[in-house]
């Protein structure tokens, strides 16, 4: 079998020909919006030419998303957005997670089934209800009233997958540091945290994705072009009565993910780091 | 996790009583840990969830007085044809995708563990669709599902496979149902493969070795070693897929918005569309709250799963 | 948390009331607070009708009278449930715009501004007697109508001309042998028939209607959809879809057909001016090519769509004598005026004063949508506004009758779903 995997043949067929019919379906649509984003319209509705090249590219839509529309802006509300509420998230998550994970305490079924139950709450019966909370609050129309609602959905998914990592653990680890006289959250800081990296950056890195991508309550709670973010403020300006700008909407599409994906393999790095010592201790 | 409890207090060196030792009973700890989420999430959802049942027991146009009228609401949609249609649709919509997503992940994840080169910017790639605001690409995608545009019928056409403009990928009422699944499996196949890597890359490599020296194919590995550790990451991305999956709302309100005739209308854009456009929030409510018993019964599963028990 | 939001909902809730017992007793005292108004817009398909309002209309307000106007815009498909959130908490814009039969209801919601629409309409020639059909709500005007954005057909005019059509067929039977014609020369029919908000409702509720089909009567209870008019429109539906349509169609929303017409896949389209207009902007030579019909006629005469759009004042703002006063001086000639003529009739005028106004000469090809507005009716008609029209159309009710029968199901089923359907809504509504 090992044989099997180093000869090129063995290779080619488990490694580079599921992964490059991966890419392709992944990144095919990334090609699309990049080559939307470069074509004229005169060019982009036209079917007589090959559409899969650019033949006479143009800035134009780029230009025109970043001066005609409040683009920079609303990547910048984005961006506090999705950071702020998934730092809630995952500290709301782990404090959920650990002791469910590692504790036998009385009712902790009952908060466990608490938490899955959140699941269950369709948001588009959330939203009225919530609107009316966050306007008694007086936030209407502020980042925070989005701040503060997508934790509702990001929290049950942070401490689902945490608490799967939190049990990957070896209780061995923490036995050992117990005994040594560490206290509950000494441990749970020193041990178990350092050890669960993996986990909290793939619970990060959905939590963010969604909330960055969230749509229902951004559109509903922010409705001033300043606090708006990248989903709302495009589908706003760049739809337009029955027109869609489609140039300057794959425009906002490239420009809003690619600071994103930058973090992420940034991020992916560090974990893969995390990993290699997390096993050399484990 | 059991004979610890009393390791702590043979080993401290502290006073009988201490707020310290008070904090270490592991009633107190987990509640003074899971209070603060819990009341924020009481708050924020359980109030709305509650005045959502209430809503669905009720007669209740928008910006108007309701009245109670019990369980009405729930007699007409057990009674409304698209209903069951939705009902169809979105155990079609979420079980296809699921199974697509989790073998798909599964596979790309086994595929990943691999060395190779650019793994790192692979693994980033890959991410991409994620990432990307969903109410945007989505609008990629319809254009990449014209068949006037589609690289697909491009090829068919060429092929003399079919007849211009070749196959409707959204307006056949068939074609439409798999090519929202495609998109939906499109953005979220990702998280799953990057997920299950990084529960697969927290198996201790000495694991194979020894299994490998003890003569285990590569099956066997996968089957012994793999799959049993990788199970609590496996169960929980995909319960979260399914409640994901099911409660989809973006993607086929941009696409499709449930058309043609209703092929493609699920739960959440009915609920949301009666809601919203037909201001019956009542009917909405009660539509959106048909939801939950399916899903209770996978979320009961998953605390049984999820309970406690044997901790390692 | 929870202490924390019921407190500040209680005290919200008394301080809303004791504010509108204020506004009841003193007008005055309440007036002396900073005044700002906002209006809520879906985004304009014409970018400059938006900046003339921000940046023209709502500076010079604020110069004459000190009253700040801002100006939300919010995204196509967006702003009923924005109007919904406004109007259920209390909160948000003074202003908005409504469409439908949103004046019946948020009827509660919307403060009674008969007075202005009867100065606006002595002033300005008259009122298009279906302006009425949106806005009055038991006798009462609760909103102004500013303008409809009418759907009619769009063609090309070579690909007609080729196939031996100089004008635009006059019945629906000569639009479908046109549509054979057509398709067989490579250039196919393409209507929604999926859904959409406008371009669906646009052709098919005037195409029932033509052949005289109704969903309920005038009386608003008695649901007469099972008719053998509806099912002659129903089998002259499948047939136009079948013989000279794409199949695409039965999916679009409202923007596919605006990009399958500017991508030359087909050569007629029921829609609003867009097309036209995005056609001028980015295809000048498509643009001499096009041209914008009345819809075809049917047994029972010619119909069309009505879209209307109008201003309605929330309950809830805290002076409604500011936001009257402003909703007056907008209507006015001065404003309304040039407003309408940046626009250049994609919105169509309700008050008859407009009807030879300059903006009609700029582009001859949109005259028949002046010429549409009197014969269009809301979906639901001739029943009066009611909840259950709503509904109707939420559920899709008759696109889906129609859409249905395209995909092959029989006149009778279809109809007898869309009955049964319809039954249900009126009887709960």
């Amino acid at each position: 079998m090992t044989v099997g995997d180093r000869t090129p043949l063995g290779r080619l067929l488990k490694l580079w020909l599921p992964l490059g019919v991966s890419l392709l379906f992944t990144l095919f649509p990334f090609y699309w919006m990049a080559i939307t984003s470069l074509k004229p319209n005169q060019e982009l509705y036209s079917r007589k030419v090959m559409p899969l090249i650019v033949h006479h590219p143009t800035l134009k839509h780029y230009v025109d998303l970043l001066t005609e529309t409040s683009f920079l802006e609303w990547t910048w509300n984005t961006f506090v957005v999705a950071v702020v509420s998934t730092a809630i998230s995952l500290i709301f998550g782990a404090m959920l997670a650990y002791p469910l994970a590692r504790i036998r305490f009385a009712g902790a079924a009952l908060v466990s089934f608490a938490i899955a139950a959140t699941y269950l709450v369709p948001q588009p019966l959330l939203f009225v209800p919530l609107a009316d909370i966050i306007n008694s609050l007086g936030l209407g129309d502020t980042l925070t009233s989005v701040i503060l609602t997508y934790p509702t959905l990001l929290i049950p998914f942070c401490a689902w997958l945490l608490l799967g990592y939190f049990r990957t653990v070896p209780g061995e680890l923490e036995d050992a540091a117990r005994i040594d006289g560490a206290s509950r959250l000494q441990t749970l800081v020193k041990i178990v945290l350092p050890l669960c990296g993996p986990g909290f950056i793939s619970a990060g890195i959905f939590a963010f994705t969604l909330a960055q991508n969230e749509f229902l309550y951004a559109l509903i709670f922010l409705t001033k072009t300043e606090v708006r973010t990248v989903p709302v403020g495009a589908i706003s300006e760049l739809v337009r009565g029955d027109v869609f700008y489609w140039g300057q909407l794959m425009a906002a599409a490239l420009l809003g993910s690619i600071p994103v994906a930058i973090i992420y393999s940034f991020f992916v790095e560090h974990y893969v780091a995390g990993l290699t010592a997390g096993s050399v201790k484990g | 996790m059991t004979a610890p409890s009393l390791a702590p207090a043979l080993s401290y060196r502290r006073p009988a009583f201490s707020l310290g030792r008070w904090f270490e009973q592991p009633n107190v700890f987990s509640w003074l840990m899971v209070t603060p989420p819990v009341l924020f999430l009481a708050a924020l959802v359980g109030y709305p969830f509650f005045y959502g049942i209430w809503l669905s027991l009720m007669n209740r146009p928008v910006a108007s007085e309701g009245t109670f009228i019990g369980f009405a609401n729930y007699v007409q949609a057990w009674h409304d044809p698209v209903f069951w249609q939705v009902v169809l649709n979105t155990f079609v919509y979420t079980a296809v995708a699921t199974l697509l997503k989790m073998f798909g992940g599964l596979g790309l994840a086994l595929v990943m563990n691999q060395d190779f080169r650019f793994k790192n910017l692979t693994r980033a790639l890959l991410l991409l669709p994620f990432i990307v605001p969903t109410v945007l690409s989505t609008i990629a995608w319809q254009w990449i599902l014209d068949p006037a545009f589609s690289i697909v019928n491009w090829t068919l056409v060429a092929l003399n496979l079919v007849t211009p403009p070749g196959p409707s990928w959204l307006g056949n009422p068939h074609l439409a149902m798999g090519s929202l699944i495609v998109v939906n499996v499109w953005r979220g196949l990702p998280f799953y493969a990057i997920t299950l890597l990084a529960g697969l890359q927290t198996i201790s490599p000495e694991l194979y070795e020894a299994a490998t020296i003890d003569g285990a194919t590569t099956w066997d590995r996968f089957r012994f070693v793999t799959l049993p550790l990788m199970k609590p990451v496996i169960f929980i991305v995909t319960m979260f897929s399914v409640i994901f999956t099911f409660a989809d709302f973006q993607l086929i309100y941009v696409l499709t918005h449930g058309g043609p005739a209703n092929a493609t209308q699920v739960f959440a854009t009915y609920a949301f569309d009666i809601a919203m456009t037909g201001g019956q929030f009542g009917q909405g409510a009660a539509i959106a709250l048909t939801m939950v018993p399916p899903l209770a019964l996978l979320i009961l599963a998953m605390a049984l799963y999820l309970r406690p028990d044997k901790t390692t | 948390m929870i202490s924390v939001s019921r407190g500040s909902r209680r005290e919200f809730l008394k301080r809303t009331a004791l504010g509108a017992a204020g506004t009841l007793m003193a007008p005055s005292i309440v007036r002396a607070a900073p005044r700002a108004l906002t209006m809520m817009h879906e985004s304009s398909f014409i970018p400059p009708f938006d900046a003339f309002f921000k940046n023209k209309l709502a500076a010079a307000y604020e110069k004459a009278t000190g009253v700040k106007v801002n100006y939300d815009i919010v995204s196509v498909g967006g702003l009923l449930t924005r109007v919904t959130t406004a109007a259920e908490n209390g909160t948000g814009p003074d202003m908005s715009t409504v469409g439908f039969n949103w004046a019946y209801l948020f009827d509660e919601k919307l403060i009674d501004v008969s007075d202005i629409a009867e100065e606006i309409g002595k002033d300005s020639g008259g009122w298009y007697d279906n302006a009425k059909e949106a806005v009055v709500v038991n006798g009462k005007w609760k909103a102004i109508p500013y303008a409809n954005i009418g759907q009619l057909m769009n063609w090309r005019t070579d690909w007609f001309k080729e196939a031996g059509y100089e004008k635009f067929p006059d019945t629906w039977d000569e639009l479908l042998e046109a549509g054979i014609k057509l398709k067989k020369n490579g250039h196919p029919f393409g209507f929604e028939l999926g859904h959409g908000f406008g371009d669906n409702h646009g052709w098919l509720y005037p195409l029932l209607w033509s052949y005289g089909g109704r969903e309920v009567e005038a009386d608003g209870k008695t649901i007469v959809i099972d008719s053998d008019e509806t099912a002659r429109a129903v089998d002259y539906c499948r047939r136009l879809y079948k013989e000279t349509m794409l199949e695409d169609c039965l999916a679009w929303t409202d923007v596919s057909n605006n990009k399958a017409f500017l991508s030359e896949q087909i050569s007629c389209t029921n829609n609003a001016e867009s097309i036209l207009w995005a056609a001028k902007k980015d295809f000048p030579e498509m643009a001499k090519v096009i041209d914008q019909s009345q819809n075809p006629k049917g047994p029972k005469g010619r119909f069309h769509m009505l879209n209307p759009q109008a201003h309605a004042i929330f309950a809830h703002t805290p002076d409604k004598q500011v936001a009257k006063d402003f909703l007056r001086w907008l209507m006015k000639p001065e404003q309304l005026g040039p407003w309408y003529d940046i626009a250049v009739t994609y919105y169509q005028p309700f008050l008859h004063k407009y009807d030879d106004a300059a903006m009609w000469k700029v582009e001859p090809r949109n005259i028949p949508f002046r010429d549409a507005t009197a014969s269009a009716h809301l979906p639901g008609w001739p029943a009066p506004l009611s909840r259950a029209q709503s509904e109707t159309i939420a559920k899709y009710v008759v696109i889906d009758m129609f859409a249905k029968a395209c995909t092959g199901k029989s006149t009778k089923d279809v109809i007898a779903e869309a009955k049964a359907q319809l039954q249900q809504i009126y009887k709960t509504a």
